[in-house]
C-alpha cells in the first residue's frame, strides 16, 4: 500500500469545510424547532385538555389520522419523484378528489349489491387510473404537475358529482364494519391500517433501490439520466402509486363515514399540509414516509387538541394554511442558502 | 519538436480505440469533417482544440450520445456502425463529466452505486452497509481519504465531489476513462493529486482519454496526443516530439485568413479606467484604461476571472476593493440599472437567455430599453419608434422579413445584431461585448466586425471578450491576457500572435518556447 501512502496526506480531506456550517445550522434549527414544536403542542394540550393523552385519544387519532396520513403517502412519493420544487416539482392535487371518487364508486357498487372483494377492486382500479392519466399528463403531455393533476381534480370531482348526484351513498358491508371498528383496548381499527401501511411504504421507498431511485430522479435528474435510470418510467410510476394511495383513502373513508362523503375536496389542504410538512423532520430535509406520518400525527393532534378544548374548527384550517407558507418558506430559503 | 502529421501506419492490436474519418453535421453546421483519434492501449491520451473544434463532438460519439454520419468506428479490433450509451458501457469505455453528476441529498454510499444497488441477499432491500464500507474502501484505497459515512454530497467540496465521481467510474472496472476537463474546478494541488491517479490507473492498465484546455497539462500528463481543428484532427503525435507551444499554434492556424475589416480610429479621451479591481477568487489587482475609439480584447480560458470582470463592468457582481472611473466620473455599479445610466451596454453571450427576447420583435427589441426616448406625454410616439428601428436596421444590415418580424426566425447572426442594435438607440458610450460571435455563420461575423469598427470611429470605447483569438488579434487593438484572476500579458493587436496569446491564457508562456 505504497500507493496509499502517497495518497494519504493530500490536501482533499482538509478541503475547507466553513461556509457550510451557517446552513447546518439553520437545517438543524429547523428540523429541531419542528420537533420542539410538536412537543410543545403535545404537553399544552395535555394540560389543557384532561383526555388528550389517554391511550384512547392517541388511538382515536391515530384512526382520524388513517385516511388522510395514507393520502400523504401517495403524496410524498410523487413530491420525492419529482423534486421538491415547489412550482415545478412533484404534486398530485387530484388526491383529494380521487378519493372522494373512489369512496363513491365503492358506496355505488355495494348499493348495485356487488361484494367488497369487487368494490374494493373497482376502487383501487379507479384511484390508479387517475393516476395514470397524472403520469400521461406529466411524464408523456409533458404539463407542469401543479397544472395537470389540478385539471385532473377537477375532472374527477365532476365525475364524482356525476356518479353521486352530490348526495352521500350509504355503504354498509362487512369488511366496512371491520374497519371502522375498534380493538378490545378501544383502538381504532384504521389506526393499525395506517401504521401498517406506513412500515409497507418505507419499506419500499427507504429501504429499495427503487425507492433511493426515485429520491434520484427527483433531486437531480441529470445524474439519474447519467445514472442509465428510466426517468419518465420512474415518475410515472410514483403518479400511478399515488393514484392508488387515493382508491385506499377512499376504501377507508367509506368505512369511516359508511358511505361516500360530498366533502372529499376539504381534505387537499390538511393533505398538502401533512406532506410538505413532513420534509422538515428529517436529516437530510427531503420528504419521507415516516417525516410524513410524524407530520400527518401532528396535525392530528392539532385538530384532535381544538376539539378536545371545543376551539372552533375554522381555526385550524388557518392554521394549516400558515404551516404551509412557513414550511415552505423555511425549506425554500434553506436550499437557496444551501445552493 | 515537430508534431508528426497523422496518417502513419500504426501497430493494430494495441489500440483500443480507433475512430477514422468521423463525419458528423448538425442541420447545416459541420461539427466533425473527417476527425480521427487512435488511441493505444495503456496511455493517457490528450484531446485538445479550440471551443468548437469537435473534441465534445467526438466524445459523445463515442458515449453512444451522437449517432456518426459517417466513418469508422473499432474498438478493441471490433468495427461497429454506430454506439449507443448502454454498448459503450459494456465495452468498458466510461466517462469523467464536467458536470458533477451526483445527488446531493444522498450520501456518498448511496451516490456511488446509484443504479447498480447491492441488496441484502435474498431480500428486496438495499444493503446500506455493504454499500458504506466498499464506498469507504475504494476512497480509501485510491484517494487516502476518509469521509464520514453519514457525509451527504452536498456537504462535500468541489474535489470530494469529483472524486466520488471518479470513485463511481472505477466501480465498473473500465478499460477505457475519458477525463473532460477535470480540472477546471481543482486548485493546484487536487488537481497534482488527481494527475498522480490518472498515472496510476494508467499504470494498472486503464487507457485514458483527456481532454482539458490547459496544455501545460498535457505537456505534463499525457503520453500521446492529438489536435483537432476544424472538425478534422490535424496531428497526433507522442508528447515527448511535440510542446506546448506547438500544440497552441496547430489548434489556432485557420485554412483560411479571415478578414477584419478595422478601420484606423484616432483615440481619444479616456472613457473608462479600471484600478486595481479585485473580488477574491475571480480576478486580482485588475487595472486597466480605455479610450474613446478605442478596442480593447479581453481572453482567458473559463475561469480565468475575464468574464467576471465583464460582469463587473455592467453592475452583474460586485468587486471587493478598487475603482472604475467612467468618462472621468467615480462609477458605482451595483446593479445593471447604474451601469446603463452610465452609458454602458453590455451584449452577453449567451444572448437568447440574456441579450434578446426570442419572441419579441425586431421592433420591439430594439427600442425595448430605450422606450422612454420614444415617449411623448406617457405614451409612446410610435412613428419616431419605427422611423429609429427601421434606420437601425438599415445600417446594421440586419436580413428580417421587416420590422415585425420575430427574433425567433432570424439567424443567430442577425440575432446578434439586433441584441447590439438595442443599445446602439440607447447612445451607449461603453461597449462590452461578450463572445459576439459564437454561434454567428461566417458572413455575418464580418458584418459584427465591422459594426464594432463602427461603434468605436463614433467614438465609443469598446470591450470584446472572445476566445477566438485570431478573430480578438484582428479587430481590436490592444489585448489583455488573463490567467487564474489576473492580467498576465497586456498584447498589442499588431505584434500578437493566436499562439502566443494562447500560450499566456493556458499558462504556458513563451518563455519556454522554440518555435521553428
Amino acid at each position: 500500500m505504497s500507493a496509499e501512502a502517497e495518497f494519504a496526506p493530500s490536501g482533499f480531506s482538509s478541503v475547507e469545510r466553513s461556509g457550510r456550517s451557517a446552513g447546518n445550522i439553520a437545517a438543524a434549527a429547523l428540523r429541531f424547532g419542528s420537533l420542539i414544536a410538536f412537543a410543545a403542542i403535545l404537553i399544552v394540550f395535555s394540560i389543557t385538555a384532561p383526555y388528550f393523552l389517554s391511550v384512547g385519544n392517541i388511538g382515536n387519532v391515530l384512526g382520524q389520522s388513517a385516511i388522510s396520513g395514507v393520502l400523504a403517502i401517495g403524496l410524498t412519493i410523487v413530491l420525492i419523484a419529482g423534486g421538491s420544487n415547489v412550482v415545478t416539482g412533484g404534486i398530485d392535487l387530484s388526491l383529494a378528489a380521487n378519493m372522494g371518487l373512489s369512496a363513491a364508486v365503492y358506496a355505488s357498487l355495494t348499493q348495485l349489491g356487488y361484494g367488497d372483494a369487487v368494490a374494493i377492486a373497482a376502487s383501487i382500479l379507479t384511484g390508479s387510473l387517475i393516476g395514470l392519466v397524472n403520469a400521461i399528463a406529466v411524464v408523456y403531455a409533458g404539463i407542469v404537475p401543479l397544472l395537470a393533476t389540478l385539471a385532473v381534480m377537477n375532472i374527477v370531482a365532476g365525475l364524482e358529482l356525476v356518479l353521486t348526484g352530490n348526495t352521500v351513498i350509504p355503504a354498509s358491508t362487512p369488511i366496512l364494519s371491520a374497519l371502522s371498528a375498534s380493538d378490545p383496548f378501544g383502538i381504532p381499527v384504521l389506526a393499525y391500517v395506517l401504521i401498517d401501511f406506513t412500515v409497507l411504504a418505507t419499506a419500499v421507498v427507504q429501504y429499495t433501490p427503487l425507492g433511493l431511485r426515485l429520491y434520484a430522479i427527483g433531486e437531480f435528474p441529470d445524474a439519474a439520466r447519467a445514472a442509465g435510470l428510466p426517468l419518465r418510467r420512474l415518475l410515472a410510476g410514483a403518479f400511478i402509486a399515488s393514484g392508488v394511495c387515493g382508491g385506499l383513502a377512499g376504501i377507508l373513508s367509506v368505512s369511516y363515514l359508511s358511505g361516500s362523503t360530498t366533502g372529499s375536496g376539504e381534505m387537499l389542504l390538511p393533505v398538502v399540509v401533512t406532506a410538505l410538512l413532513g420534509s422538515v423532520f428529517p436529516r437530510r430535509l427531503v420528504p419521507t414516509i415516516t417525516g410524513t406520518l410524524l407530520s400527518a400525527l401532528l396535525v392530528g393532534f392539532l385538530s384532535n387538541g381544538f376539539q378536545l378544548l371545543n376551539i372552533s374548527s375554522t381555526l385550524v384550517s388557518g392554521i394549516q394554511g400558515l404551516l404551509i407558507l412557513i414550511v415552505v418558506s423555511a425549506t425554500t430559503l434553506l436550499r437557496r442558502q444551501e445552493a | 519538436m515537430t508534431v508528426i502529421p497523422l496518417k502513419q501506419p500504426s501497430t493494430l492490436q494495441q489500440d483500443v480505440i480507433r475512430l477514422e474519418g468521423i463525419v458528423k453535421g448538425f442541420g447545416g453546421a459541420q461539427a466533425l469533417a473527417g476527425a480521427s483519434l487512435v488511441v493505444r492501449r495503456g496511455t493517457i491520451h490528450g484531446l485538445v482544440g479550440q471551443n468548437g473544434a469537435g473534441k465534445s463532438t467526438l466524445i459523445k460519439l463515442l458515449a453512444g450520445l451522437h449517432q456518426p454520419d459517417g466513418g469508422r468506428i473499432e474498438i478493441e479490433g471490433q468495427a461497429f456502425d454506430r454506439l449507443t450509451p448502454h454498448l459503450a458501457e459494456e465495452l468498458g469505455i466510461h466517462f469523467i463529466h464536467q458536470d458533477r453528476l451526483l445527488v446531493p441529498t444522498f450520501t456518498v454510499g448511496e451516490a456511488l452505486f446509484l443504479g447498480r444497488e447491492p441488496r441484502i441477499a435474498g431480500t428486496p432491500f438495499l444493503d446500506r452497509r455493504l454499500m458504506q464500507r466498499r464506498a469507504a474502501e475504494i476512497l480509501n484505497d485510491y484517494f487516502g481519504v476518509r469521509l464520514p459515512n453519514t457525509a451527504l454530497i452536498g456537504d462535500l467540496s468541489t474535489a470530494e465531489k469529483q472524486i466520488v465521481q471518479i470513485t463511481r467510474a472505477l466501480l465498473n472496472q473500465p478499460k477505457v476513462l475519458v477525463f473532460d476537463e477535470p480540472t477546471a474546478a481543482l486548485v493546484r494541488r487536487e488537481a497534482d493529486i488527481l494527475f498522480r491517479l490518472i498515472r496510476r490507473l494508467r499504470d494498472e492498465g486503464v487507457t485514458i482519454i483527456y481532454i482539458s484546455h490547459y496544455l501545460n497539462e498535457i505537456e505534463q500528463l499525457c503520453d500521446h496526443v492529438t489536435v483537432l481543428r476544424n472538425g478534422q484532427d490535424v496531428a497526433s503525435s507522442p508528447i515527448s516530439e511535440t510542446s506546448a507551444a506547438a500544440i497552441a499554434r496547430l489548434m489556432v492556424e485557420r485554412d483560411i485568413q479571415d478578414m477584419f475589416p478595422k478601420p484606423v480610429v484616432a483615440l481619444g479621451d479616456e472613457i473608462l479606467k479600471v484600478e486595481q479591481l479585485s473580488a477574491p477568487g475571480k480576478y486580482e489587482d485588475v487595472s486597466f484604461t480605455l479610450r474613446r475609439g478605442e478596442v480593447l480584447g479581453l481572453t482567458g480560458l473559463l475561469g480565468s476571472g475575464a468574464k467576471e470582470l465583464v460582469r463587473t463592468l455592467f453592475g452583474l457582481e460586485k468587486p471587493a476593493s478598487g475603482r472604475i472611473d467612467i468618462g472621468g466620473r467615480p462609477a458605482h455599479l451595483s446593479n445593471p440599472t447604474q451601469a446603463t445610466g452610465r452609458n454602458v451596454a453590455l451584449v452577453p453571450e449567451d444572448r437568447r437567455r440574456h441579450g434578446i427576447a426570442l419572441d419579441l420583435s425586431v421592433k420591439e427589441n430594439t427600442s425595448l430599453s430605450s422606450l422612454d426616448r420614444f415617449t411623448r406625454f406617457g405614451f409612446l410616439d410610435r412613428k419616431s419608434e419605427q422611423r429609429e428601428v427601421d434606420a437601425l436596421i438599415a445600417r446594421l444590415q440586419v436580413k428580417a422579413s421587416g420590422r415585425d418580424a420575430l427574433l425567433r426566425t432570424l439567424s443567430g447572426g442577425n440575432q446578434q445584431k439586433v441584441a447590439i442594435a438595442k443599445w446602439l438607440s440607447r447612445h451607449s458610450e461603453v461597449y462590452l461585448l461578450d463572445e459576439p460571435t459564437v454561434g454567428v455563420d461566417i458572413g455575418s461575423k464580418v458584418e459584427i466586425y465591422t459594426l464594432i469598427g463602427e461603434l468605436a470611429a463614433r467614438g465609443a470605447g469598446v470591450i470584446v471578450l472572445s476566445s477566438d483569438l485570431p478573430e480578438l488579434i484582428g479587430i481590436t487593438d490592444r489585448i489583455l491576457v488573463f490567467f487564474r484572476g489576473r492580467v498576465v500579458r497586456e498584447f498589442a493587436s499588431s505584434e500578437a500572435t493566436a499562439d502566443r496569446v494562447l500560450a499566456e491564457s493556458t499558462g504556458s508562456p513563451e518563455g519556454q518556447r522554440h518555435v521553428g
